[in-house]
């Protein structure tokens, strides 16, 4: 028997999830345009209010609120790049990030740690930051080093930069770090041109990428503006992650979280690009439902799952790369 | 079933169930309409309020996720009521359903009729 070969056709070539309809994606980004524009977002600092009224946006200086025009927000979502290289310190760890491309990176960032051989539910060290970053090093598919745990054996003040240079003596791999402020932001880039050996060659491979969270419901407080800010400027990838929950600082409801959560992302994406345009961003989403009965974030919940799928899509028709909450 | 489906775990099966419950969860989806996206709730709220004490939230409360054998309390309250693993509380819920569950009994008559048929088989092949 003879089985010609067929014309083009249609292969799924993987499987995803569609959570939304393209109406349904639709009415959440209208929804979130709405939102930003006549709820608007509460910035605490006044360089962010600076950046936002330059470019065009109505801002409040005795309230603090800042209303973004729609044209402002959707010209911010198609100048941020739809692809962006997370650079590992060996080349062969780079890491490509784009709509789509699904990969995998360990939990950030833990308060408190398991001791590997005792069991103990105890307080994390800089020894175990090193022993996370080196367990990282050797996982085939967790694909780069994200805050694992804050170290408390090192001032609270500049711990961020103690876990940065423990997870760049012990991974080859690209190293997501949490600065606190412009301060610690500059200390970070200093510290990776140090390892690239100049500041150019850093910018040129980036082996670090930081991340910041807004404040639910709708506020960006000065750590996260000053590291979008600065991040901006040093055209590294910034994760914008909202963390925002169903019931309490969210509507009750997926839909009414997805937009608060994506009004909170836009909003920190807008200002990147008014710093910088082109700047990369990722899409990040933490986002989970409280429960009511416990006041606890339930973070290993089917609301997790069918917020992060939400998530994902909404990143996927802004061609943004996005970071998405696991369990 | 573990063991690539070769032995049978009671307290397995209990927690299947608990998250075949989650999969249905996540399978019904997120609706989206004006009744759910809530925009002006979200603008009455703005940045300084809370979501918590909305009549929508009181209203849609029951639409939660509400697992029995996950434990959502945080670790002190966890620990003092026990501190028991999820598959210890499985074990637990599966004995107590084999001792206690009571499902609606077959009709007498049928029962005995569908006893006749078994016993007459075991005749019929000899293995009475």
């Amino acid at each position: 028997m003879k089985r010609n070969p067929h014309a083009g056709r249609q292969r799924s070539g993987g499987l995803s999830l569609n959570v939304f309809t393209q109406d349904e994606l639709h009415d959440i980004h209208l929804g979130t345009l709405e939102v930003l524009e006549r709820t608007g977002v509460w910035i605490e600092d006044d360089e962010p209010l600076d950046i936002y009224a330059d470019g065009g946006c109505s801002v409040d200086r005795s309230t603090h609120i800042v209303k973004i025009p729609p044209h402002i927000v959707e010209d911010a979502i198609r100048s941020a790049p739809a692809k962006v290289i997370h650079h590992g310190r060996d080349p062969k760890n780079d890491l490509v990030l784009e709509a789509g491309r699904v990969s995998f990176c360990n939990f950030d960032e833990g308060i408190m740690v398991i001791d590997p051989d005792s069991g103990e539910h105890r307080k994390p060290t800089l020894k175990d930051v090193a022993d996370i970053a080196r367990l990282v090093d050797a996982l085939s598919d967790i694909d780069t080093y994200e805050s694992a745990v804050g170290a408390a054996d090192v001032p609270g003040e500049t711990q961020c930069l103690h876990n940065t240079l423990a997870a760049l003596q012990n991974t080859t791999k690209h190293c997501g770090s949490e600065a606190v402020s412009a301060y610690h932001a500059r200390k970070l880039i200093e510290m990776g041109a140090v390892v690239a050996g100049s500041e150019e060659a850093f910018h040129e491979r980036p082996m670090i990428s930081m991340g910041v969270c807004p404040v639910s419901p709708l506020k960006l407080t000065r750590d996260c503006t000053e590291v979008i800010i600065e991040t901006a400027r040093h055209r590294l990838n910034d994760t914008i992650l909202s963390m925002a929950l169903s019931g309490a600082s969210a509507p009750v409801t997926l839909g009414g979280t997805l937009v608060v959560h994506n009004a909170e992302v836009l909003a920190g994406l807008t200002l990147a690009q008014l710093t910088e345009r082109g700047a990369p961003v990722i899409y990040g989403s933490s986002t989970a439902a409280m429960d009511l009965r416990f006041a606890t974030a339930a973070v290993g919940s089917p609301e997790l799952a069918l917020i992060s799928a939400g998530a994902t899509q909404l990143a996927r028709q802004y061609r943004l790369p996005s970071y998405i909450a696991g369990a | 079933m573990i063991e690539s489906g070769v032995t049978f775990d009671f307290a397995q099966l209990v927690m299947d169930n608990e998250f075949a419950r989650m999969i249905k969860y996540c399978v019904a989806g997120i609706q989206v309409d004006d009744g759910t996206l809530m925009i002006d709730d979200i603008a009455r709220v703005g940045s300084f309020g809370d979501f918590l004490s909305l009549d929508s939230t009181y209203a849609f409360m029951r639409t939660q996720s509400q697992p029995s054998l996950l434990d959502r309390r945080v670790r002190d309250d966890w620990k003092a009521s026990g501190g028991s693993d999820l598959y210890t509380r499985a074990s637990e819920k599966a004995r107590e359903i084999v001792a206690d569950h009571k499902p609606e009994p077959l009709d007498p008559h049928v029962l005995k009729r569908l006893q006749a048929i078994v016993e007459a088989a075991d005749r019929e092949m000899g293995v009475a």
